[in-house]
């Protein structure tokens, strides 16, 4: 097929052109976040894995949640006590100042 | 499924890396002049090579790799172009002005934004039959379309781009 000027004109003007450098690099790097993707899944396909995967994320959530609730407990204990030493500071300043006064009447 | 992506490939006797570096001039080009849109071109030029680098092991020889190279950037190409309903509008004074009459690289520019701005068959036609030198036979087979359907897309992306750019043929 002969080309007239118009279209050997479309063909200089079509010419192949190159990316920017370090194409093949960035090809590469995506191919390799690819495959350790596949990787990933490659492992978490193996269902003794997953069941493994699942008990332990479990376990910990049964974990955090007993952990929390250890500490909401502590927190409570240690609210009362400081409440019991309150009233038995109130109660031992009554007391003193009862014995103040028998001692006064005594006298 | 290629197992690793410097493995070299039976079918070419290159490692992949050699393949893309061989290749990418003709990947990028073809979306590049279909989408005339650089960043989106290396986009589906990058896409199209990780899709071959899945698909290496089909591959059974250098030619095939070419053919399928080709018909998998202009696939990807339109689908691109139609996702984002890219279709340039260019005129020929959004080129701009020539330092010369002859200027070759203002008239190269010029005829780069003619070619995106025709309807899109007519646009991959033409990016095949003048980037690639494809003859009508084999740009059919390609886009599996029949070889009367490739010449009369050329013919008539042809007369547009000549009233477009005021050319007129000559007898």
């Amino acid at each position: 097929m002969t080309m007239d000027p118009f279209e050997e004109q479309l063909k200089q003007a079509l010419g192949r052109e190159q990316p920017r450098a370090g194409f093949a690099g960035r090809v590469r790097a995506r191919i390799a976040v690819g495959e350790d993707r596949t990787r990933l899944r490659g492992w978490l396909s193996i269902p003794q894995l997953r069941w493994v995967l699942g008990i332990l994320l479990c376990v910990g959530m049964l974990a955090a949640v007993s952990y929390r609730h250890g500490k909401v407990e502590h927190a409570r204990g240690e609210e009362a006590r400081q409440q019991v030493y309150v009233a038995l500071r109130l109660a031992g300043a009554k007391m003193q100042l009862a014995e103040s006064k028998v001692r006064r009447f005594s006298d | 499924m290629a197992s690793s992506g410097l493995a070299e490939t039976a079918s070419s006797g290159m490692s992949f890396e050699e393949l893309v570096e061989r290749h990418q001039a003709m990947v990028f080009s073809l979306a590049y002049h279909f989408l005339h849109d650089r960043p989106l071109a290396e986009e589906v030029a990058q896409d199209v090579f990780l899709e071959l680098h899945f698909h290496l092991g089909e591959m059974d020889s250098p030619a095939h790799i070419v053919f399928w190279l080709r018909k998998v950037t202009v696939n990807r190409s339109i689908d691109e172009a139609r996702r984002r309903h890219r279709r340039a509008e260019v005129g020929i004074e959004a080129a701009g002005e020539p330092a010369s009459p002859a200027d070759a690289e203002w008239i190269n520019l010029r005829l780069r934004r003619l070619v995106a701005s025709l309807p899109e068959r007519q646009r991959i036609v033409i990016v095949l039959r003048y980037q690639e030198g494809l003859e009508p036979v084999e740009i059919a087979a390609l886009l599996e379309i029949s070889v009367n359907t490739v010449k009369s897309q050329l013919q008539r992306a042809l007369i547009l781009l000549r009233e477009k750019a005021g050319v007129e043929k000559k007898a």
